[in-house]
């Protein structure tokens, strides 16, 4: 008897039974819904939080002083360090030569944006820049122009505004040319930089960029910078790493066997801290959906065993005219894992789109978490081989000779 | 016979024909009690988790006092307008003062203000502590208990000695040895004198509101040694004569509180009045979500060994359809066929529940070790409870299938 031929007889079987498939089914359908709802609600969190963080282009990374994302009570490990100063960025810049491009920025929340009587509320933000940080950072500009080296240079008042500070203060004005004024320190707007996608429903453009010269000449000099760094392929990003790592020990320096006084901040590393942060939620999660799961196992070897005594006679017969015993064995547990395989794909269907409704509310974007999917399925077999093994192997070792007596 | 006898007979005949029926299959009725077992487990599991949760709370909100008023320069628990509640001035010492010499309802008032410090002893030390600066009467507007000494007295703090009172958690911490009572620590870079040692609270759930893992000094020695008088702003406690006084209290303090500040009628409050109802929404709202989710997933297995319980009875039935025919053939009624599954099925559920209660209760005592807690007796009437409907309702379509049966077509069954 070949496998098709035993597919067949697990499927005719399946069939002849309806209510009792479908009650089985349904439990595996409901263990693996838990897993996968609950994943795919993270997932979807999670991949929001992600592609809100990043907000650094291709290839590129930052040196800062503090992490990215701190946990509870490790501030005080940070807050020694020297700050990263602008002429640290400028030698490190005369040092680092083969890159793409490198820039350096600082910021300042709560900031109001005044242009004539209107304003923003006092949440946003100003930051200095230098030439290279718009290509580093993903800001395009919309309308206008950049800053050019001579209005870093002189530390000239322009500016370029994020596109929620334009549709906030100015209406059906073409801001380009005007002069706004944050902190009572006037700037000319030179231009308009295009729209983010918003993350959780907040708006990520609510911000004004201004020459970085300019920046410390109002709100001080000796403050820590941020240094965004491009390399100039995929090839050589890791090298570039490595490389401005040396330079960045050099300039502070920081002795041989020393720890690292920075932090080097890539998407990647943003990527790994959330990954930490989320893997007990999924872990426990896990260990929860799958008692659920190990129920409905249970539930599948109930069922199997009284298909095994249902159908003593079929065995005994089958036995008689020639079948072996691995033939028998691998019928049952074929039922047993198709039984549960279906249950396993209706489950992580409902869990899917479950899932996506419910984070919907939150504003996350749709995801359909390929992992879990394939570890659910993964889990969906294991449980039906392992459940199904005993039944089957009842089945196998069934001598024909009483098997056919069977009443 | 009389009716009562009857049904009393018949009740006994299902219940042996039940009992029969599950001795004759122990393998599948040992699995399909597994499938509850699980269930009720876990569904108990969490339960007492989630009690435990809410104890810890609880006896943190008792012990800082659930009368407080807090007028403080921000109005707690709303995300709206920092920007305004920004500029607001300080509470200082002086609106403090002032306050105390007018107000008639409270029975206690004492301010206060935090600064996170390091505590030292000897070689351990803790990071990162909230150090709360109060007066002696701080101590009446909470209901703390002492593990040992006292708090400080009036003298004490008017004078701003160097004198502390520490959290269980900070002196387990800093005096692994025990007696932490009279010896000398330093807070930041001053030495301070244990005077008392609080009680555990075991409230870990308020976090930075946690007194297990405070520490308290007399304000004066905050405004000394860790922040500028000019630049803190103090939080005066309130606490109201009982919780029916908490509406006037709240009246008069606001009423005192813009005649202390010089609001003018059209001016809006420069501070907020805050009670422990905002901390308690805003628990409430964090830890409904968890337990929503909890008792959902867990109640999913129960619903999976539920479903398994109601497969098992169908084939039951199936396969004693020729018994069904023959019972119902020499008079047995519809009602004691149905009683006779429906007790099959309530029996496994009810032994699976109470072996599910028993494995929970063996188990709490390990959720014990991470959250103080207990399987509480309501826990057990629920299982209980629940494993029986369980039984009941997941039997009952099966059941009542049997029962319907048409007795010539089920005897005829092959």
């Amino acid at each position: 008897m070949n496998f098709n031929q035993i597919f067949f007889v697990s499927f005719e079987s399946l069939k002849t039974n309806k209510l009792r498939t479908f009650l089985t089914i349904l439990g595996v359908v409901v263990g693996i819904f838990s897993i996968i709802v609950i994943m795919t609600i993270i997932t979807m969190l999670q991949s929001t939080i992600e592609e809100g963080m990043q907000f650094l282009s291709k290839n590129t990374f930052e040196i800062r002083k503090f992490p990215a994302i701190m946990t509870h009570g490790t501030w005080e490990k940070y807050r020694n360090r020297k700050d990263i100063t602008l002429d640290d960025f400028y030698r490190f810049q005369q040092m680092m030569t083969d890159v793409e491009v490198m820039g350096a920025y600082e910021a300042q929340g709560g900031k109001i944006v005044k242009f004539g009587s209107r304003e923003t509320n006092p949440n946003s933000a100003i930051v200095g820049v230098t030439q290279g940080v718009y290509k580093t950072l993903n800001l395009d500009i919309e309308d206008g122009r950049e800053f050019r080296d001579y209005d870093i240079d002189y530390s000239n008042h322009v500016c370029v505004l994020g596109n929620y500070i334009v549709d906030k203060i100015f209406y059906n004005i073409d801001p380009v040319g005007k002069e706004v004024r944050v902190d009572g320190k006037p700037y000319t707007v030179i231009g308009v930089l295009k729209k983010k996608p918003a993350l959780f429903g907040e708006t990520q453009d609510n911000y004004i960029v201004i020459p970085i010269t300019t920046y410390q000449s109002i709100y001080g000099r000796k403050s820590d910078v941020d240094i965004t760094i491009m390399s100039k392929s995929k090839d050589n990003y890791e090298a570039t790493i490595q490389a401005a790592i040396g330079h960045m020990r050099t300039i502070r320096k920081v002795l041989p066997g020393q720890e690292n006084d920075f932090e080097i901040f890539s998407n990647e590393s943003v990527i790994n801290q959330i990954n930490d942060i989320t893997y007990g939620v999924k872990i426990g999660a896990m260990i929860v959906s799958i008692i659920a799961l190990i129920a409905a196992g249970v539930g599948i070897m109930n069922i199997m065993l009284v298909s095994v005594t249902e159908r003593t006679r079929e065995i005994g017969i089958r036995k008689a005219v020639g079948a072996r015993k691995r033939n028998i064995l691998m019928q049952f547990i074929i039922e047993s894992v198709v039984l549960s395989l279906i249950g396993g794909l209706l489950g992580i269907i409902l869990g899917v789109g479950i899932g996506n409704f419910a984070g919907s509310f939150l504003n996350a974007a749709t995801v359909i978490p390929y992992d879990w999917v394939a570890i659910g399925l993964s889990l969906c077999v294991i449980v039906g081989v392992i459940f199904g093994t005993y039944p089957a192997y009842k089945a196998a070792n069934l001598d024909p000779i009483e098997a056919l007596r069977y009443e | 016979m009389s009716r009562f006898a009857l049904l009393s007979f018949e009740f006994k005949e299902s219940m042996l024909i039940a009992l029969r029926a599950i001795r004759a299959n122990k393998v599948r009725s040992a699995l399909t009690m597994l499938g509850i077992f699980i269930g009720i487990t876990v569904v108990v599991l969490m339960t007492t988790a989630i009690k435990g949760i809410d104890n810890s709370f609880q006896k943190g909100i008792s012990a800082l006092g659930s009368d407080d008023l807090y007028i403080d320069k921000w109005t707690w628990f709303t995300n709206n307008e920092w920007w305004k509640m920004r500029n607001r001035r300080n509470i200082t010492m002086e609106d403090y003062e002032k306050f105390k010499e007018m107000a008639k309802l409270p029975v206690a008032i004492a301010p206060e203000i935090d600064t996170r410090q390091s505590l030292k002893y000897q070689t351990y030390s803790v990071d990162n502590v909230f150090v709360l600066g109060t007066t002696a009467e701080y101590v009446r507007t909470t209901n703390f208990t002492f593990d040992q000494g006292r708090f400080f007295s009036d003298v004490e703090s008017k004078s701003a000695r160097n004198v502390c009172i520490i959290g269980s958690d900070i002196a387990k911490k800093l005096f692994p040895l025990g007696n932490a009572l009279d010896k000398e620590i330093k807070i930041g870079n001053e030495p301070f004198r244990i005077v008392g040692v609080l009680t555990e609270q075991g409230s870990f759930i308020l976090g930075a509101f946690n007194p297990d893992e405070r520490a308290y000094i007399p304000i004066g020695c905050v405004f000394r040694n860790f922040m500028n008088r000019a630049h803190g702003s103090i939080t005066i406690d309130v606490r109201a004569a009982n919780t029916a006084m908490i509406p006037d209290t709240k009246a008069e303090a606001e009423g005192l509180m813009r005649k202390i500040r010089g609001l003018s009628f059209n001016q809006e409050n420069d501070f907020g009045i805050n009670q422990q109802e905002g901390l308690i929404d805003n628990f409430n709202k964090v830890t409904g979500v968890i337990k929503i989710a909890g008792l959902f997933i867990t109640g999913l297995s129960l619903f999976v060994g539920a479903i398994g319980i109601m497969n098992i009875m169908f084939v039951s039935v199936k396969e004693r359809t020729k018994e069904i025919g023959l019972r119902k053939a020499i008079g047995a009624k519809r009602r004691s066929i149905l009683a006779q599954f429906l007790m099959e099925s309530s029996f496994i559920c009810l032994v699976g529940g109470v072996a599910g209660l028993i494995a929970a209760i063996l188990l709490s005592f390990l959720v014990n070790q991470f959250i103080v807690t207990s399987v509480d007796y309501s826990a057990v009437v629920i299982a209980i409870v629940v494993s029986l409907i369980t039984g009941l309702v997941s039997g009952f379509a099966p059941a009542y299938t049997a029962a319907k049966m048409d007795p010539v077509e089920a005897l005829r069954f092959e």
